[in-house]
């Protein structure tokens, strides 16, 4: 490169206040990819994980009617890469708590309806082993983490203690709250109960995700509820016929594994209480331990190439013990359990990206514009660049230039800018609430201490390769321009 | 006998303006000797600055060849040309031609960029704008380096443009008008300057003008008439 059009190039930006608009355009457009990026991306890991924390690492599903867990169990457990299995049975159904504590304290029977919180009625019911089921997911953790949001939403203090912790394990089956708790209840409810001293917990205990004390936020663990479910059972010609069922229940806490889906809708309970409501008592020697789901938690440290080929395996060994003839059943990883969610949060943030390409290529126009000004305002300075000896080359090289130094300017400032508004991002967002009593980021909205950031370093990298590399070829058309122009016609330019 | 240091052989040149064909320069034979003085005059529209632009090479001849020290330059290539105008004439125009964002000495530091790389420039800045300052000085425009082109007079802008010319130490200055836009005081001078450079440095001039007692002084004269040297 020739000396003079850096040198040049320099000058003409100097004295050029336009080309801080350019400078502006490209840090603005680099800013706001970076933040608006970091803070979705911040979004999404946390999304992630919460549907992670939800969510068994293989869920064995699309089983036949009628399965039964003792059927499968030991031939998913002899895979070298499972843990530890347990069974799933989902339904769904209404679970009403029988006091209301609308003007006096009103007691319900689950044929009344309470029309002020009939919203949290339904919910999809997951029976689960409570003896197996902390092998495979963090159940006891989700019950920690329901009181935490319990405390902060409703002022007061969530469940003091977990079914999970009963030591009894024919207790524990049955997740019964502790019979002091269910004698108060019952109390609360104003149904039968014997002395408190001779008082045993007999209802099964339902947990229920921390969203819905939202609907019914008076209530204690031991507090009955209605579960009701419906079900076809063949009738004595064998034709099947709907059946509900009904049983009492105690609430028996909250549970939140951040996931907002299955924190609103699910109800957990014990297996065996939703098997005897769809005919299958084990009492009855005829039951099957009937199963919709078996979930599964792998060893720690197994390659992605490793869970793959084990989901193949597991599949074929289920396939196998099925009766012939039945549909295929699948294996999913924690994803494929949760894909439109996961591939809906996905396609948002690409679509966001394209957008926030646009605005770059809002900025690179910027340049242009203001460069191909430049270049006609300087028409003449061609010519005299060309009659004191400059190539078309160099005279090119010069506009150029300047693009490239609004680009890399632009681009450092955008990018510093951006690392630093993703840093202080949290610290400016609590100043803004503080002094002005805005919230750029409702963190309640989201249930969230601090708003998510998440700044990639590839993606800071692209941002500054892309604005710089997106300027200069925009910069290259005026350039051409000005280095094709003929010299004689340029002097004589006015 | 030393080759003239710019020669013009058989020059024509021809515009098209749609399907029409302007024949500007219709075969013009003209030699600079080493240190001369020669003043071209003509008519308006007689094709005089359109001879000068093909002789600096800023415009190329439909036929004919342009030869500095008796070598022909159309045929090099643009990179080696570019070097070779460089180093060898220099332009003076009608308008002067300062580039408005630089200073003085900046307008005349720019012609030592033109054909050395920013590397080696920036090594040897120190010279370079130790030559400009000189340069400027020899102009006599020693209070008046650090000026914008807007904040100078006609006269002393002139001068910018002729140290810029000269900054580089050619041997053929190519002048259009230096002093038509000049009163006829400034103008004086500046002609003055010009003379006594041709005298010290023996930089030969061709100079465009329409002022015959300008020309009267100058050791040669050629007229031209509707493209063709009439009379030399
Ligand atoms: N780009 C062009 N296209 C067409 N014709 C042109 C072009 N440039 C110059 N001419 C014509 O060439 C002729 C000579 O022009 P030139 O500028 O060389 O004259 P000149 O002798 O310098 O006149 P003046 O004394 O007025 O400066 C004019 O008739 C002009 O119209
Ligand atoms: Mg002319």
């Amino acid at each position: 490169m020739r000396a003079f059009p850096p040198f040049l190039a320099l000058r003409y930006l100097l004295t050029r206040r336009i080309n801080l608009l350019s400078v502006f355009g490209v840090s603005f457009a680099a800013w706001a990819m970076i933040v608006v990026n970091s803070v979705f991306t911040g979004f999404v890991t946390d999304i992630r994980d919460d549907v992670r924390r939800s969510t068994p690492d293989l869920l064995l599903t699309d089983l036949p009617h009628a399965t039964s867990y003792d059927s499968l169990r030991a031939a998913l457990e002899a895979d070298p890469a499972v843990a530890a299995t347990a069974p799933r049975l989902r339904h769904h159904g209404l679970w009403q708590p029988l006091q209301v504590p609308s003007r006096m304290q009103r007691s319900l029977e689950s044929s009344q309806v309470d029309f002020n919180h009939m919203e949290g009625g339904f919910v999809l019911l997951l029976g689960i082993d409570p003896l197996r089921e902390p092998a495979v997911t963090g159940i006891r953790d989700w019950i920690a983490g329901g009181m935490e949001p319990i405390g902060k939403h409703l002022g007061r203090l969530g469940p003091q203690g977990s079914v999970f912790d009963e030591a009894d394990p024919k207790r524990r089956a049955e997740m019964l709250v502790p019979d002091e708790l269910e004698w108060r209840g019952r109390g609360r409810a104003r149904i039968p109960r014997a002395s408190q001293e001779e008082h045993v917990s007999s209802l099964p205990g339902v947990l229920l995700g921390w969203r819905r004390a939202y609907v019914w936020p008076w209530l204690q663990q031991g507090d009955p509820g209605d579960l009701l479910a419906a079900a076809f059972v063949d009738d004595a010609n064998g034709k099947p016929q709907l059946r509900t069922h009904r049983v009492r229940t105690a609430f028996a806490g909250w549970f939140a594994t951040g996931h907002r889906m299955f924190d609103e809708t699910q109800a957990i309970l014990p297996i065996e209480t939703l098997r005897t409501m769809l005919g299958q008592d084990h009492a009855d020697p005829e039951a099957i331990a009937l199963v919709t789901d078996v979930a599964m938690r792998l060893r720690t440290g197994l390659a992605p190439g490793e869970i793959a080929a084990a989901k193949t395996r597991l599949r074929t060994a289920a396939q196998a013990l099925l009766a012939a003839g039945s549909a295929p059943c699948s294996v999913l990883d924690w994803e494929e359990q949760n894909p439109v969610f996961l591939s809906a949060v996905s396609h948002e943030q690409t679509l966001m990206r394209i957008v926030l390409f646009v605005v770059m290529i809002v900025a690179a126009f910027v340049i242009y514009a203001t460069l191909h000004m430049m270049v006609v305002q300087k028409w003449k300075d061609v010519g005299i660049l060309a009659a004191i000896g400059g190539t078309p080359r160099g005279i090119g090289t010069t506009f150029l230039l300047c693009g490239l130094v609004v680009a890399v300017v632009g681009a450092i400032l955008g990018t510093t800018m951006g690392g630093l508004s993703v840093h202080y991002l949290n610290d400016f967002n609590d100043w803004l609430f503080r002094t002005a009593n805005v919230e750029l980021f409702p963190r309640n909205l989201f249930d969230l201490q601090q708003v998510p950031v998440r700044l990639d370093p590839a993606w800071l990298a692209l941002v500054a390769c892309t604005s710089v590399g997106l300027a200069l070829v925009t910069a290259v058309v005026p350039a051409r321009k000005a280095a094709r122009m003929n010299p004689v016609k340029a002097l004589s330019y006015e | 006998m030393t080759a003239p240091v710019l020669a013009a052989r058989g020059i024509t040149k021809t515009y098209r303006l749609g399907r029409q064909d302007i024949p500007v320069l219709r075969g013009v034979d003209l030699d600079v000797g080493e240190g001369e003085m020669v003043a071209l005059l003509g008519a308006s529209g007689a094709g005089k600055s359109t001879l000068l632009h093909v002789l600096g090479l800023l415009d190329p001849p439909t036929a004919g060849d342009v030869l500095f020290d008796g070598r022909p330059v159309h045929g090099l290539p643009i990179a080696e040309r570019a070097q070779l105008r460089h180093a060898h004439t220099g332009f003076v125009f009608q308008f002067y031609h300062l580039i408005p964002e630089l200073t003085a000495l900046q307008n005349v530091m720019l012609a030592g960029m033109m054909t050395t790389s920013w590397l080696s420039w920036w090594k040897d800045r120190r010279a370079a704008k130790a030559r400009a300052i000189a340069m400027l000085e020899h102009v006599g425009l020693a209070d008046r380096m650090r000026h914008r082109p807007a904040e100078l007079s006609g006269g002393e802008r002139q001068r910018v443009a002729i140290a810029r010319a000269l900054l580089v130490g050619p041997k053929v200055i190519l002048a259009d008008e230096p002093t038509g836009n000049l009163d006829s005081k400034t103008a004086a001078s500046v002609i003055e300057l010009m003379f006594s450079l041709q005298a010290e440095r023996r930089i030969a001039f061709l100079l465009v003008t329409h002022d015959e007692s300008l020309a009267s002084r100058c050791h040669r004269v050629v007229r031209m008439r509707d493209g063709v040297v009439v009379h030399g």
